[in-house]
């Protein structure tokens, strides 16, 4: 696991959420949850400089106020769950999008494929396979769980803001 | 003057939360129309009246930068202002958009955000009074 990069991975999680759902995240304290039912899971492959994949994994209820706050409604609870996947796909597309020039360097042009709610949910996300970086995030009321999957070395010249 | 706009973007939240600010930063708003990907935006354009398209770039069956090449090639619609609102980083593509006289918003975004640079694309006057 690269501490350089999870960090960078933390700072953008961290403020996507807030920006662009009003919600706050602080570090995890203690290690992430084994069961991940309760979890909903967005994936979203990327190509360029680097390939790689992202994973994203949300509390419910969480999820339920990120599309709420997205959308501007009164009673987040009653948006049906493809509103609710919509906006864990665009949280999850945000974050990469603003992760890669980070770690790739602002000049490469990264492809970022379509994000998809993986086949079995949370129960999938065992076949994420090894990650490169994570962010486990404490948000409101439940967790956020982001790992970074990289297909080869992050450039050096590429790290940091 | 009421403005046409047409919202092209494959998640139905953004283009929710892109016509939801554009209600609120005051513009004088005709119709909106919305399309999920590039080839839904030309055949929209090519059947309405649009004086504003703002576009995603990452979208599946064809990009924003692909749609936004295919507006400048018709003499119809290149002069039709655009506004991208994307994730997009890399600061060349960003540049090569901008060549082609396109204004670029990063997400996520701020309303004041798309307020000024409507405003900026279009001018105050499409703007209600109290907004200036």
């Amino acid at each position: 696991m690269n501490a350089v990069t999870s960090g960078i991975l933390s700072d953008v999680v961290v403020d996507t959420l807030e920006k662009l759902a009003f919600l706050f995240a602080v570090p995890l304290e203690g290690p992430a949850p084994e069961d991940t039912r309760e979890l909903a899971t967005v994936r979203v492959w990327f190509s360029g400089p680097i390939c790689g994949g992202m994973q994203l994994s949300l509390s419910r209820p969480v999820l339920a106020e990120l599309a709420g706050n997205m959308l501007g409604a009164d009673d987040a609870s009653a948006l049906s769950a493809d509103e609710q996947h919509d906006a864990l796909r665009e949280l999850v597309n945000v974050i990469c999008g603003n992760l890669l020039p980070l770690i790739g360097g602002n000049t490469a042009e990264f492809h970022i494929q379509t994000p998809f709610i993986p086949a079995g949910g949370a129960s999938g996300a065992g076949e994420f396979g090894p990650t490169n970086a994570a962010s486990n995030l404490s948000v409101e009321s439940g967790i956020c769980l982001v790992a970074l999957q990289l297909d080869g070395p992050v450039p050096a010249e590429g790290v940091g803001p | 003057m009421a403005v046409n706009v047409l919202i092209v973007d494959d998640s139905a939240v953004m283009r929710a939360m892109i016509q939801k600010t554009m209600k609120l930063s005051g513009l004088q708003l005709g119709e909106i129309h919305q399309a999920a990907n590039g080839r839904e935006g030309l055949e929209t354009l090519e059947r309405q009246w649009i004086d504003l398209v703002i576009a995603d770039i990452n979208m599946p069956v064809m990009t924003g930068e692909e749609m936004i090449e295919h507006m400048q090639a018709n003499p119809n619609l290149k002069t039709i202002a655009t506004i991208v609102i994307s994730t997009e980083g890399s600061q060349t593509r960003i540049d090569r958009l901008q060549g082609k006289g396109v204004r670029f918003i990063h997400k996520p975004f701020s309303p004041e955000m798309i307020r000024d640079t409507v405003k900026d694309v279009l001018g105050c006057e499409v703007f209600h009074e109290r907004s200036h």
